[in-house]
């Protein structure tokens, strides 16, 4: 399989679950209403989404990115480690380029551990059934609200969840703007844009998913 | 001035290096870094030591041949320039430089500073030139190009494969090179032809050869001499999904 194939397939998946963050972060924002009209719109949509067919094979194609993603991430990391050879006693790659984009691989290891945090706290209950059984609203639906205001009151998941989006920010900086470049797009004044707006995604997503446990926290 | 170098020995590709300390007195700030170490030469062979052993040839940036890493930047401290530009005013009196060898799988070192860069022209022969045979120069406007493309054109034939590209990439990427070698002759119309296979033939060795893929970190056009572009290697990979796809 080609060099580019492999990277392809990083930026390809990468892309998508850019896209599902931006989804998954404007729902999450329900969490900001007051409790009141928070639990019933949150649990209803969450419902709502569990039982339409079309997300559910769109939560598969999830799953195979992050999965393909990570595996082909550690696939070119090895690989690349090993074209580098040896390596400098003395090496200034700050006065050449960025940190993030110096260590996608490492940054990526932090969010992976997230992931898997995440989705033992809610997946694994809701869907999985394993763990802590989960109540129902007022509504019947599924008290997902519950869960994650449960979560949100133990200081320690809150302070895993707002510092993990520290490195999930400097990776989407960097994979934003370099999955369009592995991709092909070579526009120079469009790349310059694209900058832009990689570096305000970033912020965005990051500062966005953080702050939701720490309002939660307090409510 | 004075400055003490820190300089890579290593006798042979097979032996092991190390970085050894030389207090050089004497230097000039007029005087360009490669004559700075024909100056430390020079006080070697009055000693009787061996030489430190580095390429070059014109010396004034156009043959590509004279790069090092000079105090962890692949060309020294300044952007877009190779090392025989640079000259000793860009340091300190007293200051410590170290010197090291370009660093990667696919440039093995053959002695002190000096690497085997064939993986180069391995990747040229597979295609970075047309198969047609031309003769003698051909009448000029026999081929109209459109001005933004014979100057897109030039800016990738600047390339002067000097490795630095590889050197200074984290994963030792030689897509800088191989993309601007690729776009020089296949936006003109002489290139055309051939596109898809010279395309596919030179990414292939380049991957044979060992060098890594590319992550974008955008190390080598900032250390690039000829100020080719990363989105040069974007460029590359569009064409890559065209060969794929007509090729
Ligand atoms: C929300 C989750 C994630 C998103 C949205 C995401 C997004 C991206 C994007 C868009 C890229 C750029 C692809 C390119 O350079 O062409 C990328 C690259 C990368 N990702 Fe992720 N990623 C995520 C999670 C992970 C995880 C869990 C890992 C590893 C454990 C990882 C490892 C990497 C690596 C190593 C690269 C750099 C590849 C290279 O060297 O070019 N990512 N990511
Ligand atoms: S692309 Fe630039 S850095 Fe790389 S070999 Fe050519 S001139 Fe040197
Ligand atoms: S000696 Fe020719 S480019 Fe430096």
């Amino acid at each position: 399989m080609s060099i580019f194939f492999r990277k392809f397939i990083i930026a390809a998946t990468g892309l998508f679950l850019c896209i599902f963050l931006i989804v998954h972060l404007s729902a999450n924002s329900l969490l900001l209403l007051p409790e009141a009209s928070a639990r019933g719109l949150y649990n209803a949509y969450s419902t709502t989404l569990r039982e339409n067919p079309l997300i559910t094979a769109v939560s598969y194609l999830l799953y195979l990115s992050i999965i393909f993603h990570v595996i082909y991430a550690a696939i070119i990391t090895i690989k690349n480690r090993k074209s580098k050879g040896t390596g400098y006693r003395v090496n200034h790659k700050q006065e050449n380029s960025t940190w993030a984009s110096q260590n996608m691989g490492f940054l990526g290891v932090f969010i992976l551990l997230f992931i898997v945090v995440h989705l033992v706290n809610f997946w694994a209950r809701v869907k999985l059934g394993i763990g802590e059984s989960v109540g129902l609203d007022v509504d019947g639906n599924t008290d997902v609200y519950e869960i994650t205001y449960t979560l949100f009151h133990n200081i320690y998941y809150v302070l895993f969840y707002i510092l993990l989006m520290i490195p999930l920010g400097f990776h989407l900086h960097h994979g934003l703007k370099s999955a369009f470049k592995t991709l092909g797009f070579y526009h120079k004044k469009g790349l310059r844009v694209l900058a832009k707006i990689s570096l305000v995604y970033a912020f965005v997503m990051s500062i966005g998913f953080g702050v939701i446990p720490l309002i939660v926290y307090f409510k | 001035m004075k400055v003490t170098f820190k300089i890579w020995r290593q006798d042979s590709p097979d032996s092991k290096g190390e970085l050894k300390t030389y207090e050089t007195d004497g230097l000039t700030e007029d005087m360009s870094f490669l004559e700075a170490l024909d100056h430390l030469n020079e006080k070697l062979v009055l000693k009787n030591e061996k030489v430190v052993a580095f390429e070059y040839d014109c010396r004034e940036g156009i043959c590509g041949q004279c790069g090092v890493f000079i105090n962890g930047r692949a060309h020294g401290p300044h952007d877009h320039m190779t090392t025989c530009q640079l000259h000793m005013r860009s340091f300190k009196d007293g200051d410590t430089i170290t010197v090291e060898p370009w660093q990667a799988g696919a440039f093995p070192i053959v002695k002190d500073l000096v690497v085997d860069r064939t993986a180069f022209d391995r990747i040229v022969e597979q295609g970075a030139y047309i198969t047609a045979k031309t003769g003698t120069a051909p009448e000029a406007n026999s081929i109209p190009v459109p001005k933004e493309v014979s100057d897109a054109a030039m800016d990738m034939a600047a390339c002067i494969g000097c490795g630095a590209c590889v050197a200074t990439c984290k994963n030792a990427s030689a897509a800088l090179f191989t993309s601007a070698k690729i776009n020089h002759l296949n936006k003109l119309p002489q290139g055309k032809a051939e596109q898809h296979t010279r395309l596919l033939d030179m990414t292939k060795q380049m991957e044979v050869e060992g060098f890594g893929s590319c992550t974008f970190t955008a190390a080598c056009e900032v250390e690039c001499p000829a100020e080719i572009s990363i989105s040069s290697i974007a460029e590359m990979n569009a064409r890559y999904v065209k060969a794929k796809i007509f090729g």
